[in-house]
């Protein structure tokens, strides 16, 4: 039993997708440009050339945010959506109807449908591969070259995020949402 | 109905029933007018293209419609929430009579609710192939219900209110008012909470901020008192051929005055919806609301589903029945274009407003345009209606009892 | 819509296609490994369902920087590539393409079979033949050309692309007995390697972990991956630690990284190292200590570049970068010396000026003192290892390198390298300058046709020649003009040779077989013992034929034994990989065993590595760095920084950085000057058919200032022509901020002309179809950023 988080130095991305092919690879995830778990959103620079606003531009990677409050959940009719054991949001394919819910109440764009199963996946912090398997980084953090990833559990107050969320100014996105994400930007 | 049962056995109980008996011979033998036969064609060219988009969803799942990651709700489920909206109008309109007792309104009661179970079967009959597994659906909603999710409560809510729907029609064709009083008071209640949580289904999405919220939950049970009329006007229109006796020109003069004062009640929340919207000082969800008044549905919506049938009801105090038959068909458009919008609406802005692949424009609004199999089983599903609605004035009688 | 394939269903498929045999494959569909439309599924599998797992180290091979990683293998399946955290170079970390690496392995049009050509060159037709058949082949073409040309071997020439079994290629081009040698090093970092060699003695390295200013110079490190540097920096800017002012015509994603962005002329940095070196020198911003200690011709060089009058505000017009900022820079830059870096770049030829510029930079560096100490410019520490065997005969009618001699120095450049001028060869080649006939090629793991400015030279090249084989592990759009062509196994299907990597933090890496290779396919060193077995003897009947020195030793000798001993081609690849391995590390003790096990050795490792927190090791203890080996010495013969070239001056070849005028950045109204680089998800033409990093990335788009497209009516996704002297591409746009007006960019690698490769086929815009073949004057390099274009909706 653990309450697994991620914190993001997120000024480290390179916007270089590593660990989105990592995260398709390691998890099996389909091709096409909307099957992804993971995704850095760009924020495209303004300004004339050469005079750019080089603050307004930024790389923000991201994924489920393994909300503590989630309306994915919460709107999910089978309970396919659930918390499991670790606090990692996770979708059973078994009972997922593809109402497709959950897709328009994450307020995150965390979700998508895999056309294999025909059901809705996302981002479970490699539960049913590393973390399954006893590793204890997940396959986006593993893999990034400027190592913005921490993954860990909140709980124990010595973990490497907890001592990382304690002494360095961080916050969260759509927080005004009441989602209570589990993901963590460091600034 | 336990009573009722407990008196006579379930077998007897069913089989008496009263209905015509009919064959198919019955069913063809309509009055071969221009008018009968293009709507025969129409309805048969619904039935097979419902046929032929349910093949294309069987063959291709969710890739046969334009369903994506950014807008996972398409045509369809506008179609469902149109013809559930429809059902619960009808089961208002019919409770008029048969539940609340204004007697000149029991005329078109066993019509309405008739016209209320058909209506929600086609909707369930387009929704089974919106939903990716409706069978599983079914175990699971029962196993392991989401007791906090909107759609559960809407679709255990519904399952419920068809029950209720079909017990009080069997008991308004036995001319058991009593008894369809009781199954009518629940059923309609049943279906204002099915129906107000099909609102809240909207409501509760709080990543929405243009749909978030109580307006949808109450706007759904006024929008369905409206359609309903609408459709009784239809009804009627059909069931006299456009010539009205006294009896049905007195009620519908006073359905028309109930409706003229609902669509201004209707104008009136939309106006400060959408004043609300621009001006409530949520950026996002202003410009999603200037987004929809540059949008040529809403305008379909207001003027078809508003603007024309209140200006005729002003016009005449109610009494131009006729006028307001053609305005109902119109109302009906206004209406489907309510459910379309209220469905793309919410999905109108993207979640994600980054770019995420190198080459591609920062994501403004989400475009969808429904593909041919969400076409073709959406008019299936209209197909499906007018055919059931067809056979059961073969099969029951749908008028007034005789007192 | 694309539905997945589980790699073990392709396996199988190809698998049952190999017991079919090629019989029932028409010539055409050689490359396809079904016939199938699942060659357009995707394929990527989930981890952890397989009952037997086994985990090897090895080394990435899809770019140059060879980073370590450790395979998942499932039931014999490569399911998962992850870095491996014990390699100081790659820091525990695989880039997009590392990670989508397992895709070349199962690139469903990879080569498999050897093939000899059967229609046009550049047709695509091949039939399939068997190892055998394709070596006889080659042997006889090669046998009847040399015996025509009476043994002048350098009759072929054998060019090659970077990677680790380069060396092994390399052997045989010795043995073989050419002097023409061409690889990539004059399209890439000719200038920059000699630039800092003739200057501080060596091709340094930056560190930029212990940096606290860096000039981020024509280097895109965000995009252009380069370990370590690509993940030491960025976790530092941002005022976090280092300054990092980024130099680049365009915002770049490592522009977007930097603290100060500064958008310069194409083509002018030589301006812009001088003026900040003005201001070094004029306001006494150096290291005098330094400059005593280990400068040459410092005065000299230091009154050149006053007296020339190279102030910023000289320099401000040229450049377009302003005088004050230049001055900012150059103060800072000094201020912060030794722990200041001025990055040296890798692919370094984008103009005409490159070496004096790159020449001028290391002057510049030196200037601070920031040479071989921590924080700067570093030398670094190298674990020796024993080389490999090699042969090296001497033919009496092997002629010299086929670029043509005149007294300054050579006709096309003034330095030949060792890597030869690409360009100038083919040119000459094509131009019929060559002093001999040269009628075949060998071409090992290089794609010339998409990576040489000219593609249409280029493919007329190949057409002339008479035998071209080429060794590859993808139908490239140079296999397809090869008369014969080896199909290579990939790197995860072999073990290479091992190599040092020095640096700070020296070790040794080796890429260990994962699988084992598939269809027909074999590693260069099991192709090359094949193939000399065939050709060795054949080849040493000609030079007794024609060669009177072996005619002469062969009176005094016992034939058999000479030939045995001098020229044996077969020797050099006797042993497997595995064996050669081991004899070249010897000396140091659990090093074999080490890199099996681990991949990586290096002295002291096991009580060296630690891993410190989930994204951090340690290598060497801080003070066990090879910071400083020699106390900032320069390794130049002299020992010192060169400022004056005198034997260059010689050669015409200026002597200090000069500016000329003909160096300004110009482009005739309603043209663009055309600019190329990297992608991070891409490495130049040998990823364009990966169909995971096709999926991040679909197509290369050109990038076109917002203003001048709307102008032109060019809107987003807008197809339009590129087009100068050379040729023209197609190419959808970009429209963006990032570019100046006058300027375009697009990713170069992509618009394969090779219909063989299912999704890299013309697929975006070609760079050097349109690329003028301009050479840089030093050492011949292909100045790739010299060519003004035209655009046009189409
Ligand atoms: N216009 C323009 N031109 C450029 C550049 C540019 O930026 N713009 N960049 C230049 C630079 S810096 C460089 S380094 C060169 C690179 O030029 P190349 O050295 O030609 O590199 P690649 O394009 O990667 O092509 C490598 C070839 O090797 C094959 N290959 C890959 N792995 C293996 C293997 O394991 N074994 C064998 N036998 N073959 C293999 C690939 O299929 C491919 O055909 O291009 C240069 N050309
Ligand atoms: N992802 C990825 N990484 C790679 C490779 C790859 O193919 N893909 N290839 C590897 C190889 S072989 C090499 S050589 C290196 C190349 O590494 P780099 O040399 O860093 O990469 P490039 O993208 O070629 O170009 C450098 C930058 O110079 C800018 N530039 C162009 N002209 C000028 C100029 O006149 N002045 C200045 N100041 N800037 C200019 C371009 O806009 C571009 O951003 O990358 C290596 N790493
Ligand atoms: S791997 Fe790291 S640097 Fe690269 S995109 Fe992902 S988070 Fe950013
Ligand atoms: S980010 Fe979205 S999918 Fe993830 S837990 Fe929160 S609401 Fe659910
Ligand atoms: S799509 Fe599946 S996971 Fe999402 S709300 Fe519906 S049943 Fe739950
Ligand atoms: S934690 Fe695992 S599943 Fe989630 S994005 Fe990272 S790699 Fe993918
Ligand atoms: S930088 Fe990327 S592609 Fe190059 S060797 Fe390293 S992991 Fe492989
Ligand atoms: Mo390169």
């Amino acid at each position: 039993m653990a309450r697994y988080g991620m914190a993001l130095d997120y000024k480290n991305c390179i916007n270089c997708k590593a660990c989105e092919v990592a995260c398709k690879e390691e998890n099996g995830i389909l091709m096409g440009a909307d099957k992804h778990r993971i995704w850095v959103g760009v924020k495209e620079i303004k300004g004339e050339y050469p005079l750019l606003d080089i603050v307004s531009s930024s790389f923000e990677p991201s994924q489920c945010q393994h909300c503590d409050s989630a309306p994915c959940q919460e709107v999910c009719p089978t309970n396919a959506t659930y918390y499991d054991d670790n606090g990692v949001v996770r979708v059973d394919p078994d009972k997922c109807i593809l109402c497709s819910y959950c897709m328009n109440a994450c307020p995150y764009d965390a979700r998508y449908v895999d056309d294999r199963t025909m059901t809705v996946d996302k981002c479970n912090f490699c539960s049913d591969t590393r973390l399954a398997r006893g590793e204890t980084t997940t396959a986006c953090q593993a893999t990034c070259p400027t190592k913005v990833r921490t993954f860990g559990d909140l709980d124990d107050p010595e973990s490497e995020i907890s001592v990382l969320l304690r002494t360095r100014e961080h916050f969260s996105l759509k927080s005004h949402l009441g989602t209570k994400p589990k993901l963590f930007y460091l600034t | 109905m336990a009573e009722a049962v407990k008196k006579q056995g379930i077998k007897e109980f069913i089989t008496s029933i009263p209905y015509n008996k009919i064959g198919l011979k019955d069913l063809v033998s309509f009055e071969k007018t221009p008018r009968n036969i293009i709507i025969a064609i129409i309805t048969f060219a619904f039935l097979v293209s419902f046929a032929v988009g349910v093949t294309l969803y069987l063959m291709h799942g969710h890739h046969a419609y334009n369903v994506t990651r950014e807008h996972p709700w398409g045509l369809l489920i506008a179609v469902y929430i149109f013809f559930v909206v429809s059902s619960t109008g009808l089961c208002i309109v019919g409770s008029l009579g048969d539940v609340f007792g204004f007697k000149e309104y029991e005329m078109i009661s066993k019509r309405a609710i008739f016209g209320s179970i058909v209506t929600i079967m086609a909707g369930f009959a387009v929704i089974a192939f919106e939903i990716g597994h409706p069978v599983t659906m079914l175990i699971y909603n029962v196993l392991t219900p989401g007791f906090t999710s909107a759609i559960w409560w809407m679709g255990t809510l519904y399952g419920l209110y068809l029950t209720f729907m079909i017990i009080e029609f069997v008991f308004l064709l036995k001319h058991d008012m009593r008894m369809a009083r009781i199954f009518g008071l629940t059923g309609l209640l049943v279906g204002l909470a099915a129906h107000s949580n099909l609102g809240g289904v909207f409501g509760f999405l709080n990543a929405r901020t243009i749909s978030n919220g109580v307006f949808y939950p109450t706007y759904f049970i006024l929008t369905a008192f409206i359609t309903g009329i609408f459709i009784a006007f239809i009804m009627m229109g059909i069931r006299y051929r456009l010539s009205f006796p006294e009896n049905a020109k007195r009620m519908l003069t006073n359905l028309a005055k109930i409706q003229g004062l609902l669509i201004a009640i209707l104008i009136f929340f939309v106006t400060w919806k959408m004043l609300t919207d621009i001006y409530g000082g949520m950026p996002n969800r202003s410009e999603v609301a200037l987004h929809i008044l540059g949008s040529w549905t809403f305008w379909a919506e207001v003027v078809l589903a508003m603007v024309i049938p209140l200006l005729i009801i002003l016009k005449s105090k109610g009494s131009a029945v006729l006028a307001m038959f053609w305005a109902s068909l119109g109302g009906m458009v206004g209406v489907f274009f309510m459910r379309y919008n209220l469905v793309h609406d919410t999905q109108l802005k993207p979640l994600q407003m980054m770019k995420v692949r190198e080459y591609q424009l920062a994501p403004e609004w989400v475009h969808y345009f429904p593909s041919a199999a969400e076409i073709m089983i959406s008019l299936g599903g209209l197909g499906l209606c007018i055919l059931l609605y067809y056979v059961g004035t073969k099969l029951f009688n749908l008028d007034e009892e005789a007192h | 819509m694309q539905v997945e394939l589980s790699r073990r269903k392709f396996l199988q498929g190809t698998v049952a296609l190999s017991v079919a045999g090629g019989s029932a494959m028409s010539a055409t569909n050689l490359f396809a490994s079904t016939e199938s439309p699942e060659k357009k599924l995707s394929i990527t599998t989930k981890t952890g369902a397989a009952k037997e797992v086994k985990e090897i180290p090895t080394l990435c091979e899809m770019c140059v920087n060879k980073c370590a990683a450790i395979a998942r293998v499932e039931d014999g399946i490569v399911t998962k590539l992850d870095p491996n955290p014990m390699f100081p170079k790659s820091k525990n970390m695989l880039c997009p393409r590392g990670n989508a690496g397992i895709q070349a392995l199962y690139d469903p049009d990879r080569l498999k079979y050897p093939m000899i050509r059967t229609g046009e060159k550049g047709e695509g037709k091949f039939k399939r033949v068997t190892w055998d058949e394709a070596f006889r082949y080659i042997t006889e073409k090669t046998v009847k050309i040399l015996d025509e040309e009476e043994d002048n071997r350098s009759t072929f020439l054998f060019c090659a692309g970077e990677g680790m079994a380069e060396h092994t290629f390399q052997t045989f081009y010795q043995a073989f007995g050419s002097s023409n040698w061409l690889n990539h090093s004059s399209i890439c970092l000719q200038t920059v390697a000699s630039a800092y060699g003739v200057t501080l003695g060596a091709y340094p390295q930056s560190d930029l972990e212990n940096a606290e200013y860096i000039i981020m110079a024509g280097a895109n490190r965000a995009e252009a991956i380069v370990t370590p540097d690509t993940m030491d920096i960025f976790k530092r800017t941002k005022g976090r630690g280092a300054k990092m002012v980024c130099i680049d015509p365009r915002f770049t994603n490592t522009a977007a990284k930097a603290d100060q962005w500064l958008a310069i002329n194409p083509g002018t940095d030589l301006a812009f190292v001088l003026a900040l070196t003005y201001v070094v020198l004029d306001e006494e911003l150096y290291d005098k200590a330094y400059v005593e200690k280990y400068f040459n011709d410092f005065e000299a060089y230091r009154s050149h570049i006053l007296t020339n009058g190279y102030t910023p505000e000289w320099a401000e017009p040229i450049t377009n970068i302003k005088a004050k900022e230049i001055y900012q820079i150059a103060r800072e830059f000094m201020a912060h010396a030794p722990k200041a870096i001025y990055y040296p770049g890798r692919r370094s030829t984008f103009a005409k000026s490159d070496f004096q510029l790159r020449r001028a930079m290391a002057i510049f560096q030196a200037l601070s003192g920031g040479i071989d100490t921590k924080g700067g410019l570093v030398f670094g520490g190298k674990i020796e290892i024993e080389g490999h065997e090699s042969l090296m005969p001497l033919y009496d009618k092997a002629k010299e390198r086929g670029v043509v001699k005149t007294e300054a120095g050579y006709a096309d450049c003034a330095v030949v390298s060792g890597g030869g001028s690409w360009l100038a060869w083919r040119n000459n080649f094509l131009e019929g300058k060559m002093p001999y006939s040269v009628r075949g090629m060998f071409c090992y793991k290089h794609n010339p046709m998409q990576n040489m400015p000219n593609t249409k030279k280029t493919a007329e090249m190949l057409k002339k020649m008479e035998l071209v084989v080429c060794i590859d592990t993808m139908p490239s759009d140079t296999v397809m003009y090869a008369d014969v062509v080896l199909p290579e196994c990939t790197y995860l299907e072999r073990t290479d040779p091992v190599k040092t990597f020095g640096g700070t933090e020296p070790a040794l890496a080796q890429r260990n077989k994962v699988v084992e290779p598939m269809f027909e396919s074999k590693p260069v060193n099991e192709i090359l013992r094949g193939l000399t077995k065939h050709l060795s003897r054949p080849l040493f009947e000609v030079t007794k034929k024609y060669d009177s020195e072996v005619q002469d030793a062969l009176t005094e000798e016992d034939e058999e034994a000479y030939y045995e001993e001098e020229f044996d081609m077969t020797r050099m690849y006797s042993h497997d990989q595995e064996v050669l391995n081991a004899h070249a590390v010897h000396a140091h003790e659990g090093a074999a065993e080490a890199l099996k096990k681990y991949g990586i050795y290096y002295p002291k490792m096991d009580q060296y590595y630690k891993q410190l927190s989930a994204n951090e090791h340690q290598y060497y203890p801080e003070k066990e760095k090879f910071y400083s080996v020699g106390e900032g010495r320069p390794q130049t013969p002299s020992g010192k920084v060169e400022c004056n070239l005198a034997n260059m001056s010689s050669k015409g070849i200026d002597g200090m950085p000069t500016w000329r005028e003909e160096y300004r950045f110009s482009v005739p109204e309603g043209k663009f000057r055309l600019m190329t680089g990297r992608h991070a998800q891409y490495t130049q033409s040998g990823t364009s058919n990966n169909i995971v990093l096709h999926d991040l990335m679909p197509e290369n788009y050109i990038w076109i200032n917002k203003r001048v497209a709307k102008e032109r009516g060019i809107a987003f996704g807008d197809k339009v022509e590129v087009a100068s002297s050379t040729g023209s591409t197609v190419i959808r746009a970009y429209p963006t901020e990032k570019i100046a007006p006058n300027q375009v960019f697009f990713i170069h690698g992509f618009g394969a002309e090779s219909s063989a490769l299912t999704w890299a086929y013309k697929n975006g815009g070609s760079d050097n179809a349109v690329i003028e073949d301009v050479l840089e004057p030093v050492y011949g390099a292909a100045a790739m950023h010299e060519t003004n274009v035209e655009i046009r909706k189409v």
